[in-house]
Order: C-alpha cells, then sequence, then structure tokens
C-alpha cells in the first residue's frame, strides 16, 4: 500500500485553542489536547454539549483560526489558511444580505477558485441545479432577509455543495429544517458525499450536529465530544451498512449505536439543564 | 470616529416631521390619507402661529405676515429668478458632492483597509475636521475671489467629513463572517474588496452621503451669502439689502424645500442602492 493510502485527509495532533478576552485577558480553553484522525473518503459527525468546541474545531480546520498548540494537517501538509478545498457552511449560514438567494449560491463559482476555468453557462447550469436541490426554486430572487430561516440554511448549504470542496464541514448544516425536509436532505447529503460511489471518489465529510440519529445516520464515526474543556469523549465507528436508506433506522444496530452515543453524552446533557 | 458610527440609523424618524410614517403607523397598516391630513394639520398649526406672531410684533422688517412671503414667492417664481437661483445654488451642489464622494470614498476604502495609510492620513483628518467650512471662507476668498469656485470649495470641503468617516467606519465595519466565508471559497483579495468589503459598507456609505448632503446644504447659503454673485444664499442677501423682507423670507423657504426634496431623493436612492439594509432589524 502507497503512502497516500494511508495518511489520514486530516490529522489533528494534541490541539488546544485558548480564547484571551480582549480587556481583561481571561483565558478560556474552548479545545483542549484534540487528536483526531479523518481518512479520505470518511463522513464523521461530531456531536456534543453546546459550547465543547465543535465549531472552534472546525474553523481550525478551515484555517480560519489557528491552534494555540498542536497541528493540524490536510494531506499531510499543515494548514495555514483557509482555501476553497475546504469548504464550510457555517452555523449562522454567513450569506450575504445583499445577494438573491440564486447570487449567494453563486458567490464561490462565480468569484472564487471553484469556478474557475468553467465557462459562464456550465456555471449557472450549476447554480440552477443546486438551487433545485435543496427545492429553491421559487425563492431564486429573494433576498436572505425576506426568506424563512430553514430556507436561508437551504441556501448556506446548496452554496456549499455547489462549490464542490473536497472535504466538507457543516456546522448544524440540517438543524432548522422540518423533520421531513431534514430527512430527504440528509439522504441528498450522502449521495452528493458519494455513498454509491467507490470509496477513493468519496468527498470527506466533517458534519456536526446535536441530533444523535442524524449523526448515526450518516457517519462511518462519530466523535463524542465533551465540554469544560471540549475534549473527545470517544470515538465510535458506525459499521452499519451502506448505501443506506430510510430502512437502516430500523436496523437493531441503528437504536444500539444511538443507546451508546447517549449513555455517552447523558450526563453532561442532564448536568447542562441541572 | 465613534460618532459617525452612533448615526448609522437608517431612518431617522424625528418627532417633529409627521410626513414620514412611523412604525406604529406602519405596523396598523395606517391610511397615508391620514398621515397626509397630519402633515396639514402641522403645517396648519405653524402658519397660525406664525400670523399670530406676526400680528402680534406688527413689524413686517423683522417678521412679515405669511400673506406678503406667499404674494414674493409667488411673484418670484412666475418671472424665473428663483428658479435661476436655486439651479445654480443646486449645480454647485451636486458639482460638490461629486467631488467629494470622487475624493472622500476612495480615501475612505484606503483609511478603512490600511492600518499603514490611516496612520498616516488620519492626524490630518483629526486637525481638519472640527474646523468648520465657513471658517474658510475669508481665505478662499484671497485665493478664488467671488465666484463659483469658493461655494463649490466650502462645501466640498464640509461634505468629504462625514463622507471619509462614515466610509472607513463601513469599512472597518464589514461582517467578519462574511469575509471568512468569502475566504474559504477561495475569493481573491481584490473580489473580496469588490463583492463583500463595497456591498457591507454601503449603507453606512449611504448615510454618510445625506450627512455630507446636509452639511454641504448649509454651508452653501454662507457660502454664497459672502462669496457668490448668484444662488440662493446671494438672494438672501441681495434682498436683505433692499429691506425686502417677504423675499428673504421666500428664499428662506426655497432653501428648505430643495433641501428636504434633496433628502428625500438621496433616502430614495438609499432604498434602490441597499434594499437589504432596512426592514430587517425585526426579522
Ligand atoms: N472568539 C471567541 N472568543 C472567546 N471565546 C470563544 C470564542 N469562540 C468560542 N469561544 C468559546 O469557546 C467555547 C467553545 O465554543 P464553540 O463555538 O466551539 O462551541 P460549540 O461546540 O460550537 O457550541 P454550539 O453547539 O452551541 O454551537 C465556548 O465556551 C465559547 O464561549
Ligand atoms: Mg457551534
Amino acid at each position: 500500500m502507497s503512502d497516500t493510502m494511508t495518511r489520514p485527509k486530516l490529522r489533528l495532533d494534541h490541539v488546544t485553542k485558548e480564547f484571551a478576552a480582549p480587556r481583561t485577558g481571561l483565558r478560556t480553553v474552548a479545545v483542549s489536547d484534540v487528536s483526531l484522525e479523518i481518512q479520505a473518503g470518511d463522513f464523521v459527525c461530531i456531536v456534543g454539549p453546546s459550547g465543547c468546541g465543535k465549531t472552534t474545531v472546525m474553523n481550525m480546520i478551515a484555517g480560519l483560526d489557528k491552534p494555540s498548540s498542536g497541528t493540524i494537517e490536510i494531506d499531510g501538509a499543515p494548514i495555514t489558511g483557509p482555501g476553497a478545498d475546504r469548504g464550510v457552511m457555517f452555523q449562522d449560514y454567513a450569506l450575504f444580505p445583499w445577494l438573491t438567494v440564486r447570487d449567494n449560491i453563486g458567490f464561490g463559482l462565480r468569484n472564487g477558485t471553484p469556478g474557475r476555468g468553467m465557462a459562464a453557462n456550465d456555471v449557472e447550469e450549476r447554480i440552477s441545479k443546486h438551487i433545485e436541490l435543496v427545492r429553491l426554486g421559487g425563492a431564486e430572487t429573494k433576498y436572505p432577509h425576506q426568506i424563512s430561516g430553514g430556507m436561508r440554511q437551504r441556501v448556506a448549504l446548496a452554496r456549499l455543495l455547489a462549490n464542490g470542496p473536497d472535504v466538507l464541514l457543516m456546522d448544524e448544516p440540517l438543524g432548522a429544517l422540518d423533520a421531513q425536509t431534514r430527512l430527504i436532505l440528509q439522504a441528498e447529503l450522502l449521495r452528493i458525499w458519494g455513498e454509491t460511489a467507490p470509496r477513493e471518489e468519496r468527498k470527506t465529510a466533517v458534519f456536526i450536529t446535536h441530533d444523535i440519529a442524524e449523526a448515526v445516520f450518516l457517519s462511518d464515526s462519530v466523535v463524542v465530544m465533551s465540554s469544560h474543556p471540549g475534549r473527545i469523549r470517544a470515538v465510535l465507528p458506525i459499521d452499519l451498512p451502506r448505501p443506506r436508506d430510510e430502512h437502516v433506522r430500523a436496523h437493531p444496530r441503528f437504536a444500539q449505536l444511538s443507546e451508546e452515543i447517549w449513555e455517552l453524552i447523558r450526563d453532561e446533557a442532564y448536568r447542562a439543564i441541572a | 470616529m465613534q460618532r459617525s458610527i452612533e448615526i448609522d440609523s437608517p431612518l431617522p424618524v424625528s418627532p417633529g416631521n409627521p410626513a414620514r410614517p412611523t412604525l406604529a403607523a406602519k405596523v396598523a397598516g395606517y391610511p397615508a390619507v391620514l398621515s397626509g391630513l397630519v402633515t396639514l394639520r402641522s403645517f396648519a398649526v405653524f402658519i397660525a402661529i406664525w400670523w399670530a406672531a406676526a400680528a402680534w410684533t406688527h413689524s413686517p422688517l423683522q417678521l412679515p405676515t405669511p400673506l406678503s412671503v406667499l404674494t414674493a414667492l409667488k411673484s418670484l417664481a412666475i418671472d424665473g429668478e428663483m428658479l435661476d437661483n436655486a439651479l445654480t445654488s443646486f449645480t454647485r451642489l451636486a458639482i460638490s458632492m461629486g467631488i467629494a464622494v470622487v475624493v472622500a470614498v476612495p480615501l475612505g476604502f484606503l483609511m478603512g483597509l490600511s492600518e499603514r495609510a490611516n496612520a498616516y492620513i488620519d492626524p490630518m483628518v483629526e486637525v481638519l475636521r472640527p474646523i468648520s467650512g465657513i471658517a474658510w471662507i475669508p481665505l478662499a476668498l484671497f485665493i478664488f475671489g467671488v465666484g463659483d469656485v469658493l461655494p463649490v470649495f466650502i462645501m466640498t470641503y464640509v461634505a468629504c467629513f462625514p463622507l471619509l468617516l462614515n466610509t472607513i467606519a463601513g469599512v472597518r465595519g464589514t461582517d467578519r463572517r462574511l469575509l471568512a466565508a468569502a475566504r474559504t471559497m477561495g475569493v481573491p483579495q481584490s473580489r473580496i474588496v469588490r463583492h463583500v468589503v463595497m456591498p457591507g459598507a454601503l449603507p453606512t456609505i449611504m448615510v454618510g452621503l445625506r450627512l455630507a448632503f446636509a452639511g454641504a446644504w448649509s454651508a452653501i447659503i454662507a457660502a454664497e451669502l459672502i462669496g457668490s454673485p448668484s444662488g440662493l444664499g446671494f438672494a438672501i442677501e441681495w434682498y436683505r439689502q433692499l429691506l425686502m423682507s417677504p423675499k428673504v423670507f421666500a428664499y428662506i423657504i426655497a432653501i428648505g424645500a430643495v433641501g428636504y426634496s434633496c433628502d428625500v431623493a438621496l433616502q430614495a436612492l438609499q432604498r434602490t442602492l441597499t434594499p437589504w439594509a432596512r426592514g430587517t432589524e425585526l426579522a
């Protein structure tokens, strides 16, 4: 086996992130000593209580934030900044308020690396395809403030997918959607990620969620984090068969894995609301 | 710097100006007719007070009656003199605003984007800014003499500061998340400035434009009063020397009317250029 086969796509090595409050200098340890390897073609979900550092980890992988100590590598090279190889869907969507739904979705294709070398009508076609994918056909010309929260989330998702990055970094991408849309988009997401394709053609996905069933349904492995400070509590491989469809939810193993994850975060979840 | 950001309220609703629908009026779907009546009523009250005051002082030179002013207004309007003067002043205003935009907006981008440029230029701006445009009139008289250049110079000077400060504030206030999003899509720096920073700063720049306009329009009168042989300010001074108070008042009304119309036009421009920047607060 060659080196590229064994080398992980993403590698976090003893990563710690501290934030210092600007005036008081008070330090918060957001993430402490996180080590994690994600193989190319893996779909990894991160679950954990609010404030445990999920977004912080994602920002560091995206290159938007630097670890205070430790290293993060992509394909064996340290991450020095953001790049279009790692697409991000932000927790608060980060849509451009002055652009319509269509122009938001096309922003990266028209202005960034993803659309480089593409003919203009191919770009437009790709945008249209992704508008349809998230079922926003009627809202194309609306501005973000004119659409609902769930629609905004779908715009952000479509923008990420339209850019077609190698690594998909998604921060609670389906959290604001109704249950049905959510299930439909979970399946779509698996398709786009490359579930039916051979492993080496799949993208690498890091997906943050609060929904345990969603994590089990989507992932190859689930990273469970705990807070104060943010650490990795456990990494559970999800050994359910692929490709997955609705039936997998009825699989006895599905319930078993969900239960295991719930066990791991139960204490902290109860403590958080106590 | 702080101050220019505070003014950044998209639609000031002043209690003295019921012409603009208040929030409550919008929510209740207040009929436009009714709000028009409210405007009329406040005009009527104003004119009644004016009339009473004029009758009481009984000094046509200091306070002419509304009727005499209306007559003066009519005659000035009919012979076209008022329109000529208004056009002269308005043209100067437009030229000054144009120059101010061309100078202050790019400078503001430079200062907002580059700490180094800011460190060079900001001290100069801070020294000049508190000096009123009017303070330059005597010097400008020596340099430019009486004519078109002086009022344009004064107005440009006055208009530059609010535009500059608001541009800087707008550029610096660009949403960091949007910058981050653009960077994760591999958008080059120049395109980020063009497609993220520029639209992001535009609402604040538009507020600066309105402030600049208000300042410039106040300054033009002083500049024309002293340094120009034409325009609305000059006309006021002219009729003052002739002791023709009703005409002086008529021109004061014209100044108010032109100023108000320009602001309405600017607000409309603001709405068309930055449609996303209103009505979003409650969303
Ligand atoms: N820029 C920052 N400055 C200071 N502290 C920060 C900053 N960003 C995050 N933190 C802190 O780091 C910790 C982790 O935050 P993070 O946003 O990563 O949590 P999260 O797991 O994404 O939570 P949620 O599920 O609510 O989104 C929190 O305690 C937060 O207060
Ligand atoms: Mg988060």
